[in-house]
């Protein structure tokens, strides 16, 4: 069986997803025992443009991107998108919340108009091509990466939790924030991550975007029950919750 | 054996031989809260404690535990985890639960995973010094227990008695010189778990546990269950820190070489919108308020009809966990009680 060639490509990101890849350390060797990268910028000189699998991390904020990236579409046999950037549009979503033209101003000051410096609405992967597998979280975890790879390779679809953070929260036995007065997106962000902010003292951030139908409704009373109002919790949300779409399934 | 009498500093150096001659886990601080965890030394161990987060189901059902190394030519071996442990300060509901899960993995299919560990514990029951914010112990009968343990702790004033059930139990103490407990001593921790009854009921319920699946029978339609399932997140935290709750996910993950790999399970909920999944993508729980309702039918009938105990011992865990404040068991019976 000869291996699949992968190609990595940042868009608008931090390419800290990417880093976490490169921190793998010695388990890249196995990594590449099962794979061969053919292109990926911040690891190795060599680019190729043909490849069966395209990890693409960052998300599409300009109208030339929206094209480069339904090209890797095209010449990828399947498509991975790697952080919550790619996945869900990440931070950089919360620029959907302002006026273009007043972002672009408060960003670049007089430069603003320089052609270069083009923006658009922040958009996740998945709203411009299909996406065939998310790696979710900023950064990813590591290891829900490398099982991935695994099932690929395999031909089985990994196994992603649709439940809360709240699970593996409670597994690790930690006080629930709620109980220290602060709000938590735990109880309808994606798992997965195996809980690392509750785990250290902080409120889930939602970095690996919501539950497929994450139960909305109840966050009024919910609030109310722990003398909070809806714009405490919005105002948590925007972080990476700004114009994130909910795939609810019945 | 009689029941011995052991002061604190006696006590202390109880445990501490204990740690030197084996793994103990107790109970310890977590923050405000309280943990089973393995234990270092006597002075870390809080017999005071309410409640801990999760209950001592860990260490016979882990979070996630490998049960199978295989090779995909189809070979396999089990992967069995047999070493002894003490678990050290278990209160009497929680006990009680253990008993109860015993009777569940024994049965049908005997459980391999979950036998071999409960077959290497000693369980040292710690009767109930501070009653935790939501207990309702005292009314599912469960306040003290009777059977299932190796050794049972009570405090009576600045003492301990220390009463070997088993011959386990013996075995721990070996080498304990203490006095016996007198007939005073033993009057006294009769009063502490009649008092204990009174003391762990900080919600009601209006009927007794043994109604609950007749109730249960006459309420599936009842309007409570879409009332407060429209605040559930489908988060699983009722489930999670259930000492009966043992429902788990199997699957498999291979190694780097995708030649060989391992079989684990985790727990599992039925409050997770994907736990009724089945071939096909059909998923025959799909609301909340579904979901919502089994759990309750669960506990108070489905395995109660198969072990003849109701699978709630009133810990209070899910009360103080759940973060939309919907998840009290004698909310729920005592409103069906009312509507009957």
């Amino acid at each position: 069986m000869s291996k699949p060639r992968v190609a990595i490509f940042d868009f608008a990101c931090c390419e800290g997803c990417q880093l976490q890849i490169v921190n793998l350390e010695e388990e890249l060797l196995d990594l590449i025992s099962l794979v061969q990268p053919v292109a990926w910028r911040e690891a190795m000189s060599e680019s190729s443009d043909e490849y069966d699998i395209a990890i693409v991390e960052g998300s599409i904020t300009r109208p030339e991107d929206e094209e480069r990236v339904k090209e890797i579409r095209d010449r990828a046999g399947i498509l991975i998108a790697l952080g919550a950037c790619a996945t869900i549009g990440g931070i950089n979503k919360l620029k959907n919340n302002f006026d273009l033209d007043e972002v672009k101003r408060y960003v670049y000051g007089k430069d603003a108009e320089m052609p270069h410096l083009n923006t658009a609405m922040t958009k996740a992967v998945d709203e411009v091509v299909k996406v065939d597998y998310k790696v979710h979280g900023c950064p990813i975890n590591r290891s829900e990466f490398t099982y991935i790879v695994r099932c690929i390779a395999l031909g089985k679809e990994p196994v992603i939790p649709n439940y809360p953070v709240c699970v593996e929260c409670k597994k690790r036995e930690n006080v629930c924030r709620f109980e220290y007065g602060e709000i938590c997106l735990g109880p309808i962000t994606r798992a997965g991550c195996n809980a690392p902010c509750p785990s250290a003292g902080f409120w889930c951030y939602g970095c690996r975007g919501c539950v497929d139908d994450p139960n909305v409704n109840a966050a009024k009373d919910i609030m109310e029950k722990y003398g909070k109002t809806v714009e405490d919790l919005m105002q948590k949300m925007a972080l990476f919750g700004s114009g994130q779409k909910t795939e609810a399934r019945e | 054996m009689n029941v011995k009498k052991l002061d604190r500093a006696a006590l202390d150096s109880w445990v501490d031989s204990l740690i030197a001659r084996q793994k103990v886990y107790g109970v310890q601080a977590r923050g405000e809260r309280f943990a089973f965890a393995p234990l270092a030394r006597a002075e870390d161990l809080r017999l005071d404690y309410d409640v801990t987060i999760l209950p001592p189901k860990k260490y016979f059902l882990p979070q996630t535990e490998d049960l199978v190394t295989f090779k995909r030519s189809g070979e396999y071996d089990s992967v069995l985890d047999d070493e002894p442990f003490v678990l050290l300060g278990v209160h009497p509901y929680d006990m009680v639960a253990v008993n109860q899960m015993d009777a569940i993995f024994s049965s049908d299919n005997y459980d391999v995973h979950y036998m071999t560990r409960r077959k290497n514990a000693a369980i040292v029951v710690c009767d109930v010094q501070n009653a935790s914010p939501n207990v309702f112990a005292g009314c599912m009968g469960t306040a003290t227990v009777k059977d299932g343990f190796d050794v049972l702790l009570t405090r009576i004033g600045d003492a301990w008695l220390v009463d070997a059930r088993t011959e386990k139990g013996a075995g721990l103490l070996e080498g304990v010189s203490a006095p016996d407990a007198g007939e005073a001593d033993l009057a006294a921790r009769e009063k502490v778990w009649a008092e204990n009854v009174e003391k762990l009921q900080r919600h009601k319920l209006n009927c007794a546990p043994s109604d609950i699946p007749d109730l249960l029978e006459k309420s599936y339609g009842h309007p409570v269950w879409e009332e407060r399932a429209a605040l559930c997140f489908s988060c699983g935290t009722c489930t999670n820190v259930c000492p009966t709750c043992y429902c788990f996910d199997v699957q498999d993950d291979v190694n780097w070489d995708v030649e060989t790999g391992k079989r684990s399970r985790t727990w599992d909920s039925c409050q997770l919108k994907d736990f009724a999944i089945v071939a096909g993508d059909h998923n025959f729980r799909p609301n909340a308020a579904d979901r919502f309702r089994h759990r309750y039918y669960r506990k108070g009938k489905y395995v109660a009809d198969k072990i003849g105990q109701i699978a709630c011992v009133g810990c209070g865990r899910c009360v103080t966990g759940c973060v939309a404040k919907i998840a009290n068991p004698v909310e729920i019976y005592n409103r069906l009680m009312e509507d009957k």
